[in-house]
């Protein structure tokens, strides 16, 4: 037996794998507000700046799938079941799978930092450039039309309270050394909230340590990681304290980005039917093998059935690297898909369906209550639960009555901005906004979340108003997905910091023009 | 401009790593995370280089930090991997005990499998193998469970498993690559496809630069295929490098095989010497390289023997049983030599290597057919087993 040249004498427990580069953050899409020349619609893909900010890593390919469509039309008496939310699903999962051939623009780059641009079955003509990283471009489409392009670094243009977010899960990992082997110590089994619980020491905020969560990592304690009380914390002047602080904890970060700014035309034939682009990012790393030059292709996917599948609908490149994540609407993953890599399905996200209600179900039990103790209106039915409760669910059945209003409630707008042509557009709902899991611009809006994502989004808190019942109102007006980032709100409710949850803005101010996105720092 | 080779630049950065906390991560108040990089900093220079008395080091520095932090199962598995690597299982059994999470975790449920293997509870190895990559379809599950294939004789399965893993791996984990590129020549080499083997270890090479344990590895195959004064130059470099023990014995044998008697004696010398100060220290590492080194250098059964009987007593497996057999064989000993072999085999593990001892101890019992029969399944499986070869 091979005593000393087995596998074990390579296997470390602690992982040495950088694959950080291939960690997605953000996919921006909106429509240019320059239609000189007919409409065209801004993609921006942002990931972790690795190595650096305007040097990419050459080991990455990184893809833009692109799908244009018509705008689905509701029908006059939907059918609100599960039976039918699942046929919903299924419609959607047949789209995508059979109906809709996404184009994709595809992204390497070479020793030099110089980028690998590709054009895939656009209908305006598929070409590959090779292109300096860190400039702004125009590229020309063999049917000549003008495409924008930037690869490189520049300013993170997400701007958000993540350790609040965090705080809000109690997501362990933001402010504990959790050993790699205690995997259930990850999201801990505390309910998750907007305000803090009284007692839960684990989570709540410590003025003698102002920055633990923001880098600053305790050991976790040895006691029960539990919660056991019963009621929100209140402050001495009556108050419940925000997990939330609104300071922005991407200050100061860069990512590296594909940003694109592509006619409408060039996308599809039919600009005038398909007014939706729906889109979606995706990392894969290079393959050991495939770094190794002179090896031929191997021939696993000949032999190996899974890998059969993917030969199916791989091409010989992408045969060559390995899917690591992907990135379609915001919070999708974060919020929704518990950040585990087997979820990590782009837009093929349909299969979660299930997954993504009773997930919704547990998140509601958690954030519904402590909307409610605000005083504000909850979508979720808790049952006038008194206080945040843990609650898992196994059987979607179970989950789905108390998440319907959630799913189906159309999310209000705060005015018509967002429909600058005044057009019949039904406002969205959570259950077309997070299946499939893209981010779907319409071309007739502004391109606002969620009808694409502008940088100028605040869409963590947008996520947030998901919880909230649009058909309350505040000072006479309904409420709307900008509810919570009204500061007026925030002064009138019972809760310390007087804060909306997250920055209303940017670091730096976001250009006016291509690319968009500010410098990097 | 001389680039650093991977092996070099990897090393680099384990110092780097290393020398970034420094000893005194260990004084406390500590810092958890301190504290976990600087001995796994240990650990993986140790494992880099080779080094036993480095690996030894580590458990210490490891020991001291499992006092120090709360949650220490990252640390108890990271002291069962390197118990298993010296062979001490019943420390390594301790250790997942130490912590419930680990006998659950799929790094546990691993080194779990391991030890049914090395302690001879064949099914329950391969059916952990198969559970654990059912769940986690990991590069190292897959490599598992291939090498376990590997030594039951089931070659194109194993090779199937190692190229399964190696299409797990990415460009950002070239060293795993190389390791199982080294693990699918050895298949080719078990099986006489020198050539085949070359490629695997070129292609090792390719991924990974510079690393002793590829050299090592090439070092065998120039020997197999003859090619003495290579593999001695090449030998040579290596134990320069690495001061292990089997290494020199190894590069003894090809000495001595090259006829050059006075070389190899001081190799094998300094081989013996280290094997048997590491087991008067306690270690029980080098028990089964005692064995071999007995039975076939010094030819000396009794030694063999007795060495094999405190390896069987640690593991009991067909390894371990047929390298008894074999001690007893030149004991002289020829009706335990064939019970202990006969046990071997019902292992259904199948080789060159156990078939040809197989054959050799039934002929000195006598049964001339089913030391033949034995015999041509060996040269059916390596045409040229006879040739040099490394007892891994």
């Amino acid at each position: 037996m091979a005593d000393h040249n087995d596998p074990n004498a390579v296997n470390s427990i602690f992982s040495d794998i950088d694959v950080s580069a291939a960690d997605l953050y953000d996919i921006f899409g909106f429509p240019s507000a320059d239609t000189d020349g007919g409409e065209k619609v801004v993609i921006a893909l942002t990931f972790a700046s690795v190595p650096q900010a305007g040097v990419l890593d050459p080991d990455l390919l990184y893809r833009i799938q692109i799908a244009p469509s018509r705008r689905i039309v509701r029908a006059a008496k939907e059918d609100q079941s599960l039976e039918a939310l699942l046929k919903y699903f299924d419609g959607i999962k047949q789209t995508y799978l059979k109906t809709l051939k996404p184009l994709e623009v595809r992204v390497t780059i070479d020793a030099d930092n110089r980028a690998h641009i590709r054009f895939i079955n656009f209908p305006g003509g598929s070409f590959a450039q090779v292109v300096e990283t860190n400039k702004n471009l125009t590229l020309k489409s063999p049917g000549g039309h003008a495409i924008k392009a930037y690869i490189g670094g520049r300013d993170d243009a997400f701007f958000n309270d993540l350790p609040g977010f965090f705080r809000s899960i109690n997501y362990a990992p933001q402010f504990y050394h959790v050993p790699h082997t205690m995997t259930e110590a990850r999201e801990l089994p505390i309910p998750k909230t907007f305000l803090e619980l009284e007692g839960n020491d684990l989570f709540n905020y410590d003025p003698a340590n102002p920055n633990w969560g923001h880098g600053v990592k305790k050991d976790l304690p040895p006691g029960p990681l539990t919660w056991s009380g019963n009621k929100f914390a209140k402050n001495a002047n009556g108050n419940y304290r925000f997990v939330y602080s609104g300071k922005d904890a991407q200050a100061g970060k860069n990512v590296n980005a594909i940003i694109l700014e592509m006619p409408l035309a060039y996308i599809t034939d039919a600009p005038a039917q398909n007014r939706i682009v729906n889109c979606w990012g995706e990392s894969w790393v290079r393959k050991a093998a495939n770094k190794v030059e002179t090896i031929p292709d191997d021939p696993l996917w000949i032999e190996h059935p899974h890998a059969l599948i993917d030969a199916l609908t791989l091409d010989d490149e992408l045969k060559k690297y390995k899917l690591v994540d992907t990135d379609g609407q915001a919070f999708a993953d974060a919020a929704l898909s518990e950040r585990e890599d087997s979820r990590q399905m782009g837009a093929n996200n349909f299969w979660l369906a299930p997954h993504f209600i009773k997930r919704l179900a547990h998140l509601g039990w958690g954030f519904g209550p402590s909307v409610s103790a605000l005083g504000l209106k909850c979508a979720f039915d808790h049952g006038n639960s008194p206080v945040s409760v843990h609650r898992t669910y196994s059987s979607v059945i179970e989950a789905f009555p108390l998440v319907k209003k959630v799913l189906f409630q159309e999310m209000r707008m705060p005015d018509d901005s967002w429909n600058p042509k005044g057009l019949n557009i039904p406002l969205r709902r959570p259950v077309e906004i997070f299946i499939p899991n893209v981010n779907a611009i319409d071309m007739d809006t502004t391109g606002t979340w969620p009808f694409g994502r502008r940088l100028e989004d605040q869409v963590a808190t947008r996520f947030l108003s998901v919880f909230l019942d649009m058909e309350a109102e505040f000072n006479g007006k309904k409420y709307h997905v900008e509810i919570m980032n009204n500061q007026a709100v925030w002064d009138a409710l019972p809760i310390e910091p007087k804060t909306p949850p997250n920055p209303l803005k940017n670091d730096r101010e976001f250009l006016g023009h291509f690319p968009y996105l500010a410098e990097p720092w | 401009m001389v680039t650093a080779s991977d092996y070099q630049a990897e090393l680099e950065r384990i110092e780097t790593d290393i020398a970034e906390v420094g000893e005194q991560a260990l004084t406390p108040p500590t810092d958890t995370e301190k504290v976990t990089k600087y001995v796994n900093g240990l650990y993986r220079r140790a494992v880099h280089t080779g080094d036993l008395d480095a690996l030894q080091t580590a458990e210490a520095a490891i020991g001291e930090a499992i006092r120090q932090i709360h949650f220490a199962g990252d640390l108890y598995l990271l002291r069962a991997n390197l118990a298993f690597k010296l062979h001490r299982l019943a420390d390594v059994r301790r250790d997942l005990e130490a912590e419930p999470r680990l006998l659950a975790c799929p790094e546990g449920l691993a080194i779990q499998a391991d030890l049914d293997f090395q302690q001879g509870r064949y099914a329950q190895a391969r059916e952990g193998y198969a559970r654990i990559i059912e769940s986690h379809r990991t590069w190292d599950s897959l490599a598992r469970l291939a090498h376990f294939e590997a030594q039951m004789g089931n070659a194109a399965e194993a090779d199937r498993l190692y190229l399964e893993a190696e299409d797990e791996l990415t460009a950002k984990e070239m060293r795993s690559y190389a390791w199982v590129e080294l693990q699918r020549g050895l298949l080719d080499l078990a099986h006489g496809r020198h050539a085949e083997a070359g490629d695997h270890y070129a292609r090792a090479e390719q991924a990974y630069s510079g690393h002793w344990l590829v050299a090592e590895h090439q070092a065998e195959l120039l020997g197999a295929q003859s090619r003495y004064a290579e593999a001695a130059e090449l030998y040579e470099r290596v134990v320069e490098r690495v001061p292990k023990p089997e290494l020199q014995q190894a590069f003894g044998e090809l000495l001595t095989v090259m006829g050059e008697h006075a070389r190899a004696q001081g190799w094998h010398e300094k081989a013996l010497a280290a094997y048997l100060d590491s087991a008067e220290h306690g270690g029980v590492h080098y028990y089964h390289h005692l064995v071999d080194f007995y039975a076939d250098v010094r030819k000396d059964g009794a030694e063999a023997v007795r060495w094999a009987r405190k390896d069987i007593a640690l593991r009991d497996n067909f390894a371990s049983q047929a390298a008894l057999a074999w001690a007893h064989h030149r004991n002289g000993d020829t009706q335990k030599a064939l019970a202990g072999i006969t046990q071997a085999l019902s292992s259904g593990a199948r080789s060159a290597h156990l078939l040809s001892q197989a054959a050799a101890i039934h002929r000195a019992a006598g049964r001339a057919e089913d030391a033949d029969a034995f015999a041509r399944t060996a040269a059916e499986i390596n045409p040229r087993h006879r040739s040099f070869h490394v007892h891994r």
